[in-house]
Order: structure tokens, then sequence, then C-alpha cells
């Protein structure tokens, strides 16, 4: 695994020394019709409900659709339903979507909605089983009438939307279920989505083409082939020679150099958090010692320590010089200004003094020594900002000994226990999915706490958290979420580092591309230049 | 029945070979973590999620039973299924091998006769002008780390003039049931750069073999009892001393090969070229397990196989082979 990451260190520098380069040429473009995106995201299967990560949903969202979207202010917004109500506490009506058309020709009717959600709940056994969370909740689903659907819930399901904005809608077969296998091995994927399905090969390409029949007309491009490059260097690679329009997760540091050769840059903050955390439970550690070298009881217990440290943390390092820019420095779990967000956390600013002194009154006039431990390579700026927060605490007399590994090493020493400190990163479709797996306390029932590796336990905040999410969508519980994140903010169980960006590079042949928050990317965020 | 008993022998070793390479590398992923954390979204599942797929994939077993259960589906002729892909783990790398098998080829047609061709001449001319450019072209190649070479060819050949493609496999054409992209004009444009990515190294290495052997037969007596026939010199080298350094190169250019089957890693990450090697190490990244141990067991067969090719090759090349 050494040898790997030298590989990519060597990758990175070579990119760096060939984009420089790259900027003193002139660029030759072919001009084509379809789009071509080099994307970082590998598609790995055609099934829509095999696996919740963001590898399948960015590219098979243009092939499928949702009843409802989250558009790029994170707002629900009408897909395949055009309005949807809570007709009693347990139960929610979606009108659908008339003169919807699946790519066989089929029309989409309740029928398909229904099919969708027992797929999911009582047919697929994926092992990942990641949308069946999203349907947990639904007793019955059943139709009203071609154009309508109930579900019933098990007791009040105020963001039944919100989680129905992840689950795409399939066409049932005129008997059975499709299963993952059919959908992976030559059954064309049929959706209502603005492009059509034409061919794919697993982590290689995805050749899309154009849905003239798209009930919200016909899309920008003829056809997209997206192509999977892996390598961030490659991606440069393609951008810069012509050979996509459109290339996603581009290093931060390449950016100056890619303008300089005209490909132009959007950008947007990640509906995310990196973070560091602390295990909060066990009264020792492993990874903390005295300066001798010798056990010592969690330091992270007190309040002091964690406000102390997080005062030694410099943010502006890590959003300027490692994320060079693109990147915001974080006080709370998404970034300010997305629902659910609260305006007055700010980003904590750095004082050694006001930390030391603190540090001091906690008891550890002359700090102590811990293990930082994170992932390599995983989100950008992570093995980095290891180094940078190693740097930060030695100021207040805290010996860091930081330590990056592959994130499935990672993952699973953090789970067995192995970490007393690290760093981690979050990410979910609202403010409430991110609390609830970070912050609120392990519970199997709630299924909450799933990242709360650290056991921090607060029953104030489990309540409020509690309250907020039985309030139905909107500025209530918005302002509901906002007032529990101060609240558990001001006793730092987890130091917020940044939120970093979506940067995505894209040619002469694209007018504007629209980013999204979630980081997806699709033909249907790129818009052809006007000729 | 001598054959025969030479056969059984080598099909002995390569089974009990596969069987230590199983076990070491099961062992091995096991050691690095737990491949759960990589099927389900780490920071969206619950603890629910998790549980179920850990039973979901047999990875609440002991390993060794977990082993058990792998060797007696091999039996039968599984891999299993791949935790990310879930696709059959035998169909993805053989979906692999067609991308894999053509670079190779054809970076080795590239390397071998231009190695084995520059390291004859330059040994008969030890010494001059020649001999002094191919020996530093060698040193050089052959020294430079293989990531430099491909992002320093992109950049030459692919962003500075244009002449050629930066990355992927072009077009291909449907035959033998699989895609290839030498069959195609566009696919033959995309796989220069990454054959010769291959190749310059291996063009060293085989020269500085040639050259050293050829220099060796040289000096010998049945070279200069050629001379005094009165033979020329092409002839010389191409009947007396090429079979008789050939030995040493059909050996590493047949490891070299094999190499290229399995580990062409950093040039297929670059060129996003989607070959085995790649397959391999985003497997092992992401604890794939059953994909892993097919890519492993294809890796060992191909190397057992070109191990007795070449044992075959060394005895039509070499008398003294057959009659031992």
């Amino acid at each position: 695994m050494k040898s790997l990451r030298a590989l990519h260190v060597g990758l990175r520098l070579a990119a760096t020394v060939l984009i420089g380069l790259l900027a003193m040429t002139a660029s030759g473009v072919q001009a084509g019709d379809g789009l071509r995106i080099a994307t970082a995201y590998k598609l790995m299967t055609l099934d829509p409900h095999y696996a919740n990560l963001n590898e399948n949903t960015s590219l098979l969202s243009q092939i499928y659709e949702r009843l409802v979207f989250q558009d790029e202010e994170l707002q629900l917004q009408p897909g395949l339903a055009v309005g949807w109500e809570a007709v009693s506490t347990t139960s929610w009506m979606f009108k659908l979507r008339a003169d919807v058309r699946f790519h066989d020709g089929s029309p989409f009717t309740a029928e398909d909605v229904v099919y969708t959600v027992e797929r999911i709940r009582d047919q697929l056994k994926s092992p990942s089983g990641g949308y069946r969370s999203y349907v947990s909740a639904i007793k019955s689903v059943s139709v009203v009438d071609p154009l309508a659907v109930v579900f019933k819930t098990d007791g009040s399901v105020p963001n039944l939307p919100l989680a129905l904005s992840s689950v795409f809608i399939m066409k049932k077969p005129v008997q059975g279920f499709a299963t993952t296998e059919a959908l992976n091995g030559g059954m064309a994927p049929n959706g209502t989505g603005p492009y059509r399905f034409e061919g794919w090969a697993s982590g290689e390409y995805l050749q899309l083409a154009a849905n003239t029949d798209y009930w919200a007309g016909a899309p920008a491009w003829p056809d997209v082939t997206i192509r999977v490059i892996e390598s961030p260097a490659a991606r440069v690679a393609a951008i810069t020679t012509g050979e996509v329009d459109v290339a996603d997760a581009l290093p931060a540091r390449d950016v100056a150099a890619l303008k300089k050769r005209g490909v132009k840059i959007a950008s947007v903050g990640a509906a995310r958090i990196n973070f560091l955390q602390f295990e909060m439970e066990s009264h020792t550690l492993p990874g903390v010692t005295d300066k001798a070298g010798a056990a010592i009881a969690n330091p992270f217990r007190k309040l002091a320590v964690r406000q102390a440290l997080a005062l030694a943390t410099d943010r502006g390092i890590l959003v300027d010089k490692i994320l060079a820019g693109y990147g915001t420095a974080a006080a709370q779990v998404f970034p300010n200004g997305l629902p659910g967000t609260s305006d007055k956390l700010l980003p904590i600013a750095p004082d050694v003094t006001t930390a030391k002194k603190l540090l001091a009154e906690a008891g550890y006039p002359d700090g102590f020594r811990v293990l930082l431990a994170g992932p390599a390579g995983r989100y950008p700026g992570d093995s980095e900002s290891l180094q940078a927060i190693t740097q930060n605490w030695a100021r207040i007399g805290i010996t860091v000994e930081p330590q990056a590994v592959p994130f499935s090493v990672f993952n699973t020493k953090r789970a067995a226990g192995e970490y007393g400190l690290w760093y981690g990163g979050a990410s979910g479709e609202a403010v409430d999915i991110i609390l609830d797996a970070l912050l609120a306390s392990p519970d199997k029932a709630r299924g909450t706490g799933a990242l709360n590796f650290g056991h921090y336990r607060n029953a104030t905040f489990n309540a409020m958290l509690s309250k907020a999410e039985s309030i139905e969508a909107g500025p209530v519980r918005d302002a509901a979420l906002a007032d529990a994140t101060e609240f558990v903010m001001a006793d730092l169980p987890i130091i917020p580092l940044y939120h970093f960006h979506h940067v995505t590079g894209y040619g002469p042949r694209i007018g504007a591309y629209l980013m999204h928050p979630r980081g997806w990317t699709t033909a249907m965020q790129a818009e052809p230049a006007q000729e | 029945m001598y054959w025969a008993t030479i056969a059984s022998g080598r099909l002995a070793q390569a089974a009990l070979l596969l069987l230590a390479m199983s076990l070491i590398a099961f062992i091995g992923i096991h050691s690095i973590g737990n491949p759960v954390f990589n099927v389900v979204n780490i920071e969206t599942a619950t603890a629910e999620d998790i549980r179920q797929a850990t039973t979901a994939l047999g990875l609440d077993q002991p390993v060794w039973k977990q082993y058990f259960l792998f060797l007696s589906n091999i039996v039968r002729g599984e891999f299993g299924t791949s935790y990310i892909y879930h696709q059959p783990a035998v169909d993805l790398v053989l979906g692999k091998l067609p991308a894999t098998l053509e670079l190779a080829v054809f970076a080795m047609l590239v390397a071998a006769p231009v190695g084995v061709g520059l390291g004859l001449l330059a040994g008969r001319n030890e010494g001059s002008a020649f001999d002094r450019v191919v020996l530093r072209f060698c040193v050089l190649v052959a020294s430079v780390p293989s990531f430099w070479l491909s992002m320093m060819l992109i950049l030459g050949l692919a962003v500075l003039a244009g002449w050629l493609p930066s990355g992927g496999r072009g077009d291909s054409m449907l035959a033998f049931g699989q895609e290839w992209s030498v069959l195609t004009g566009d696919g033959l444009r995309h796989i220069i750069l990454p054959a010769l990515a291959l190749a310059l190294p291996n063009i060293a290495l085989i020269c500085r073999l040639a050259r050293a052997g050829t220099i060796e037969v040289q000096g010998q007596e049945f070279t200069r009892f050629c001379r005094a026939k009165g033979l020329s010199a092409r002839r010389i080298l191409m009947r007396h001393t090429l079979p008789n350094i050939s030995i040493p190169i059909v050996t590493i250019i047949a490891l070299q090969f094999g190499g290229m089957l399995a580990f062409a890693v950093v040039v297929e990450t670059i060129f996003a070229w989607p070959g085995v090697g790649k397959l391999l190490i985003d497997s092992i990244q992401l604890l794939d397990r059953p994909v892993v141990m097919a890519t492993l067991t294809f890796v060992a067969v191909a190397f057992v196989t070109l191990n007795a090719l070449v044992d075959l090759l060394y005895a039509i090349l070499d008398p003294r082979v057959r009659l031992s």
C-alpha cells in the first residue's frame, strides 16, 4: 500500500509538471455533436437500487428519474410527481406527472411506483441494502388512480418526500421483477430520464442518446459519452487536450494552470463536512499518552481540551493552502446558507493564547501526545490536513503523530475502536441526516449514530433533534435543526474543519455548467455554447 | 511416457503453487481490512445495514470457514460474485482480458525485435559510436520511472504535437465475443502511446541482454571459426550468434510479458486503459476479494503457462536441453 501512495504522489507530481508545461502551448479541439464527459465516478452497476453510492447514482440519474429531486439549493422540486401532501400523520398522497413515457414507449403510472418500492423493500437482496433505509418506514403503498399513490407509514414520517428523492423509479415488468444480474447483463435499463441507455462497460464507459420524447422537452445533447477516468492526472490531461468537454473532481492545485489553458472552471461547496472526531466514552484511549509516554486518562472528555484543540486549529491554512481556495472553513455540518444551517455559527478563529490557557486549566499545561488517524486519498486534502493539524497543535504543546492509511484499513480500525482521534467525512441529503448519523447517540431502533464512532451522548441534543425531525419540511423545521446544531456544536463533539468544493472543468463547447452541492456529474448540467 | 511424467509433474507443481498463492492472498486481504465498509456507503449506512451486508457476504464466518468455502467453490469452477460490481468475478477478469492482451502483445511485438536487433548490432560494434548511443538510451529508459515516461509521452505526442489521443481505448470491434481495439483505426491510434510506454523499458532490458550476450559469443572460438570459414557478418549474427544468446532473452521476454499481463498498473492507470492490472489494484483497494482471487489465479496460470512455453522453447533452441 505504501508503494501505491508513492505512486499517487508521483502521479500528482507528474501532473503538476505536465500542467506547467501545458500552460505554454496552444490547444487544438476537435468538434463533434455529442457531449464527452470524463468522470471519476465509476459506474459499477446498472441496477439503480443496488448500492446507494454517488458512483452509481450520479450517472444513472440521466436514465432514471425520481418522484422528487433536490435542486442546487437542496430544495425539493417536482420530478415524476407533480405534487405531494400529507393527508394524515401517517399517510402521504403523491400526484404523478401525466404523459410520461419510459424509454421503451410504455406509459409511467402509479403501478410503477408501487413496483419500485416493493422491489427495494421486499425483492432485492442487495448486500449493501443501501436503498432499503429510504423505504423502510413505508408500511404500504397503494394505487389511488393511475396518476396518484398513497404511502402509509409507520408513525409520522415528515421527511418522506426527501427519502423518495433518492429512489429511482423503474418500469414494472409484465411479471416478476428485474434482477440485478439481468440489469447488468444485457437487459437495457428502462427509465424515464432525458437520456436513453446505449451501452456501457462497468468501470469504463457509459454511452447515452437523447430521449427525444422526454416530458420536459428533448435534452440538449444528441448523444453523450461518459468515460470513467479515475486518475485525476489523466482527467486533467483529457480536458486539457480537448478530448473531453467536461471533467469532474479536478484537483484544486491544477486549477490555475487549467485556467491559463482556457479551460473554464465551475465549483460549489460540497454538501458534506470533513472534521476531527474524538472517542468520548472510554476513560483510556489507544494512542494517547503524556509527553513521557505514560498512559493518561482520556483528555477529550473535558470540554476545555476540545475547545483548546478547536482554537489551535487554523482552518485558514487548510482552505487557502491545502485546498488552494477550493474549500470553505466549516462551523457546522453543511456550508452556511443551505437549509437547516445556522447563520450564527461561524468558523472558530485560531487563538493560540486562549487555547494554551484552556489546556492548562484542564490540567495539561505541558500538553500530551496523541495519534491522529485519517484516510489517505479519500477526500481532497485529507492526509495534508493531518500534517497541518500536527503543526497547528504543536504550538500549544500537543505532540501529534499523524497516521494516514488507506480508506478500507481506516474504516476497519475505526470500527474496531483502535483510534482515539481521527479525521473523518460525512455527507447526506440534508442536515438532519448527518446530525442523526454523526452526533445523535447510537441507537439501533432509531437507526441513529452510525458515524458516531466517538460514542458521543447528549440527551438534550437527541431530544432537540427528534423534535426538529418531527416537524414537516419547511422553515420551522430548518430553524429547529439550526437551533439543535448551535446547541451541539457548543459542546464540540467534533471539530469541524472544512467543506471542500466540487471542482469541474469544461471546454469551449460548453456555455455553462451548473454545479450541484451533492457532487453529481450529468449531461443535464452542461449547457451547450451558443454558436 | 517421458513427456507425460514431465507434464504431470508440472501440473502438480502448478496446483500447489495456486493453492499457496490463494492462501496467502486470502489471508492478506483479510488482514488489510473488512470489505463490508466498501460495500455499504460508510457515510450513510446504519449499523443494521452493515450487519446485514456482513451476513449477506458471508463475512460473519470465521476466516478458515470462508477459505474452505472459497476452495469448494473453486472446485465447482466458481470464483463468486464481485462485492462491488455484483457481476461474476471471472466475467470481470475475462472482460478486461482483451484490453490487456492486445496491449501486451502489441508492446512485446515492438519491444522484442527492436530490443534484440539493437542489442545484436551494438554488441557486434562494441565501443562504436552507435554502441555508445544505444547503451546510453538503454540506461536512460531503464532508469526512468514508468509514470514519468507515460506522462512525457502524453505531453509530447498527445498534448504538444496533438498526433495521438491521451488516453482511453477508442473505438473497438466485436470479435470472438469480446471488444478489441486493435481491429479499428481509432483503436490503433489509442494503443500506440500506452504500448510505447510499456515497450520502451523492455526494449532497454532486452537490448542490454542481447548486447552482453553478443559480446560474449563474439569472443568465442566458434565465431572466430565462422569468420575464418568466410561466412558473411550477417549470416554469423543471425544463424550463429542469435541462437546462442537466445535462452536468457526468451526467458526475460516471457517473464516481462507475464508482468505486462498482470502488473501494467501504472501505464493502464495513466492512459485510462481498462486492463487486468488496473482491475487488480482497484479490487485490492476496494478489498473485493472474489475479483482479487480470480485475477491472481489468472495471473498465476498465465505465469505457469508462460514458463512451460519457455521450457519448450529451450528444448527447441538448445539441443543440449533435449538430450538431457
